[in-house]
């Protein structure tokens, strides 16, 4: 338990992160480190982005599953680590 | 309140006079009369005619239905008689009325018979309900008439014919219908009825076989005469009928309305697999990242058994969207989300999605280094030029000089201060690397570390072990590409399993050995060997040299890998091997006095028998495995302790020796005078190591600087120099396998890592070119 927050402080102190979200699977934020309105709105929008990902992927093969995603864009880039329980959101600007 | 309708001499049957003495309200569905408040749907469906007062019965059959006190109607004809209709069957209050079809028998028996009309027909109790149901009576001229009239009178009035008899069973049944009722044991006597007739139609035709053929075809004939002498006999006369049609009426009615829902559900070819294949373990292991083959997430999510993902996205058009109604809710159950966290927070998969995050955020920030590592073509950030005015400008273009280019720097806080002492590239996975860490040389003796780095991942180690004592020596071995043996200054050799992320312990350990190093273990080895035999098989041994002065063969006496266990390790007497202790080749004496300390060795390349051993004294010794009482060969040059001896991967033959005497001498096996000697400052040599793909380039270090030869273009002078910044001191080096980078280990616990850039080597066999270059340099003396 200590070594996952001791992997979390680590990745909010990588360059360039702005925040971590953790939302479980009913979309609900469970942990984050940015401010409530942004949380909530990533925490929404990203659920149903993977699931439509999720989607896509298991269409073609049913056999297949996501395991991860990455949304790069012109400002940040925003890592998405999805599972049955939960979503994992890590947003970074890189060139910062 | 009493409606009087008088049916015209059109019915021979007398009138009925509904008397109702009270307005009850109950509208059976069919009638659907419009001033009722209160609508029951139709119970039988059957047709309007027959239904009437199916309250009661709708009081178990309908679905809904007010019920409210009834009163006794009675019906009276014209000349004021009770012709109230009375019930075949006399229901018993107190017997158990359980059966519901009675009811229906009841009202439909009470009020479609009347004693006066029927003539026929038995309408006997068990009347099944199919009769009820479907049929229509039209034919049946008793049952028809009734309904006629019955029918007739009913659109006019405004209150359904409520049957006394009917509504007193229903009372009755209201009262008897007890919990003891309900659950008696009730005998229900099912039997048949007689045949009843519904249609008959007599055929017109007869056989002309059938028995009273002939009678028939005899009163045809008379009929046929009847016929024709009917035109103008007056014994017949012709008269007209009319055929009354009926007023036609309309019938409405009314029922409740249908309810529609509209459902939908959106089926994805995943889901019907899911369906079709049933719960299965998660067999796929996350992580799309490539996965180490030293450090796999072992048989995590078998052994965990998942539950197979249940479509998470299966969606119905009927349910609101699920994450639009998160949106209105606030930060959720703060209890749930507590225990929910924890939960997740604890689980495997969590983990390794925490490691993928981080390597993939790591890789952001350190992609260009990466892709120069990776020998791959370094993009420029497009989005970066957004942000920041001035772009990098590389200044490659304008050198082509050979240079070393910095990437980065492996380092944590829990490295930080300590010094690098050796450093190991995995034989398996060369994305990792082994950094022992321990200061030998002064005097407080700080615990050692080892921690084992992977480069997709420069800021946190994967994996770090907490050593007794600093460490000297690291290898890893081939056979078993997780065990990475480590040699300690207090002579500890212990081999760690990296593979798996929890066991800060040693698999093996040599401190209950009796033969243990009871000085520092300054190089270990592991080497395959070839067994003679079967040759197939490569048995890999670990060798070590020591201070005390002795090459000794490890090799895991007892079996068992569970890295609790405390291994004991035996010494095989064939391979110790004693060095002897003069400068001059005297034979060896006593034991114990006559040991040199070793400091370093290096097997052949392609000869696992033969080996170089460097001492205190500045000898290089060349041995064979099979003989422990002799050297083949000694070679005297240095007069200072050789710091490491390594052969030229690429040549067999050569050599390179470096000591505190600040040279560097290059031999040739057969040789015994060095072939080339080097020297550039005046510091004492650390470490040097062949380039794995350029045969005439080797690296040094020495204690300030880091320096790049090239044998072809000069053998006086380096051709890179990279200083260190003081105090940092550079400890040791190494060169990666698969690129053209090395890394340099420093004091203060750093290991940086640099790219050989233009080092214009041409093709050719690189062998030849050295030898050409030795045969050059040769030459002139």
């Amino acid at each position: 338990m200590a070594e996952v927050e001791e992997t979390l402080r680590r990745i909010q102190s990588q360059k360039g992160v702005q925040g971590i979200v953790i939302v479980n699977s009913e979309g609900i934020p469970i942990k984050t480190t940015l401010d409530n309105s942004s949380t909530v709105q990533y925490a929404g929008l990203i659920h149903q982005l993977v699931m439509k990902a999720r989607s896509t992927v298991r269409d073609i093969d049913p056999q297949n599953d996501l395991t991860f995603l990455r949304i790069r864009s012109k400002k940040n880039e925003i890592m998405i680590a999805p599972d049955k329980d939960y979503f994992l959101i890590v947003i970074q600007n890189p060139s910062d | 309140m009493s409606t009087a309708i008088g049916k015209d001499d059109r019915k021979k049957k007398r009138t009925l006079v509904l008397r109702p003495s009270s307005r009850a309200v109950n509208i059976s569905g069919s009638h659907g009369f419009n001033q009722s408040t209160k609508h029951t749907t139709s119970i039988l469906g059957s047709s309007s005619r027959r239904s009437f007062s199916l309250g009661a019965g709708s009081k178990v059959l309908d679905k809904s239905t007010v019920q409210t006190p009834r009163q006794a109607v009675r019906v009276f004809d014209e000349e004021d008689n009770d012709v109230t209709p009375q019930p075949l069957y006399q229901a018993d209050p107190g017997s158990v009325q359980a059966k519901a079809s009675r009811f229906f028998l009841d009202e439909i028996s009470g009020g479609s018979t009347s004693d006066q009309t029927i003539t026929s027909a038995s309408f006997s109790m068990p009347f099944s309900r199919s009769v009820l149901g479907s049929s229509r009576f039209s034919s049946q001229s008793t049952i028809e008439s009734i309904n006629e009239e019955m029918e007739d009178t009913f659109p006019k009035r405004d209150m359904p014919v409520n049957l006394p008899d009917v509504q007193g069973k229903r009372v009755a049944v209201k009262e008897q219908v007890t919990e003891n009722m309900l659950n008696a044991v009730i005998d229900i006597y099912l039997s048949e009825t007689d045949c009843i007739s519904l249609l008959d139609i007599p055929s017109t035709s007869v056989s002309v076989e059938a028995d009273n053929a002939d009678t028939i075809t005899e009163r045809n004939k008379q009929y046929a005469e009847i016929c024709k002498n009917m035109v103008g006999n007056e014994k017949y006369v012709d008269r007209s009928i009319q055929t009354l049609n009926d007023a036609l009426k309309h019938k409405q009615v009314q029922s409740d309305s249908i309810v529609m829902v509209d459902a939908g559900t959106f089926v994805s070819t995943w889901e019907m697999y899911d369906t079709v294949s049933g719960p299965e373990p998660d067999e796929s292991v996350s992580d799309s990242e490539t996965k180490k083959a030293d450090i796999p997430e072992a048989a995590v999510d078998s052994s965990r058994a998942a539950e197979k993902s249940v479509s998470m996205g299966s969606t119905t058009s009927t349910g609101s969207v699920t994450s639009s109604m998160k949106d209105v809710e606030a930060f959720g159950n703060s209890l749930n989300a507590e225990a929910d966290l924890q939960l997740i927070m604890l689980s495997e998969r969590f983990q390794q999605n925490l490691l993928a995050t981080e390597r993939s955020i790591v890789g952001n920030v350190f992609q260009p280094k990466l892709a120069a590592y990776r020998q791959l073509l370094v993009l420029d950030n497009p989005d970066r030029s957004l942000n920041s005015e001035a772009v990098e400008q590389k200044t490659e273009g304008s050198e082509n000089s050979p240079a070393l280019e910095y990437l980065w720097t492996f380092s944590c806080e829990l490295s930080r201060g300590r010094s690098v002492s050796s450093m190991t590239w995995n034989k398996k996975n060369p994305d990792l690397l082994a950094v022992g860490y321990g200061d030998s040389e002064s005097s407080d003796q700080k615990p050692g570390l080892v921690c084992c780095w992977s480069l997709k991942n420069p800021t946190w180690p994967e994996r770090f072990f907490h050593c007794d004592s600093a460490v000297t020596t690291l290898d890893f071995s081939t056979n078993n590409p997780s065990h990475l043996a480590v040699g300690m200054h207090n002579g500890t050799i212990a081999i760690y399993n990296v593979q798996s992320q929890n066991n800060q312990t040693d698999v093996i350990n040599s401190s209950e050995c009796p033969n243990k190093h009871m000085d520092p273990v300054w190089q270990l080895k592991w080497t395959l060997e070839e067994l003679s035999l079967t040759g197939e098989d490569k048995v890999e041994s670990l060798y070590s040299v020591a201070a005390d002065g002795r090459v000794s063969k490890w090799f895991v006496s007892d079996t068992g890998l569970d890295c609790t266990d405390v291994m004991k390790l035996k010494r095989i007497h064939d391979g110790k091997l004693k060095a002897a202790g003069n400068k001059t080749e005297k034979k060896t004496e006593s034991v114990v006095s006559a040991l040199t300390p070793g400091l370093c060795f290096d097997f052949h390349p392609t000869d696992s028998n033969i080996y170089l051993v460097g001492t205190w004294e500045g000898l290089i010794h060349k041995c064979s495995c099979s003989n422990s009482q002799q050297f083949m060969e000694t070679y005297k040059k240095h007069f200072c302790p050789v710091s490491c001896i390594a052969w030229c991967p690429l040549s067999p033959s050569l050599f390179l020796s470096c000591s505190s005497d600040w040279t560097i001498q290059l031999w040739k096996q057969d040789q015994f005078a060095p072939v080339l000697g080097f020297t550039s400052t005046q510091k004492a040599v650390c470490d040097i190591k062949w380039s794995p793909k350029w045969a005439t380039v080797f690296g040094v270090v020495n204690v300030g600087q880091l320096e790049i030869w090239d044998l072809k273009s000069s053998i006086m002078d380096p051709l890179i120099v990279e200083s260190a910044v003081p105090p940092v001191n550079m400890k040791c080096l190494l060169f990666a396998s698969h690129t053209d980078c090395l890394v340099v280990g420093d004091s203060v616990g750093q290991v940086t890592v640099y790219l050989l850039k233009n080092m214009r080597i041409g093709k050719g066999s690189q062998a030849d070119v050295l030898e050409a270059v030795i045969q050059s340099a040769t030459s002139r003396f």
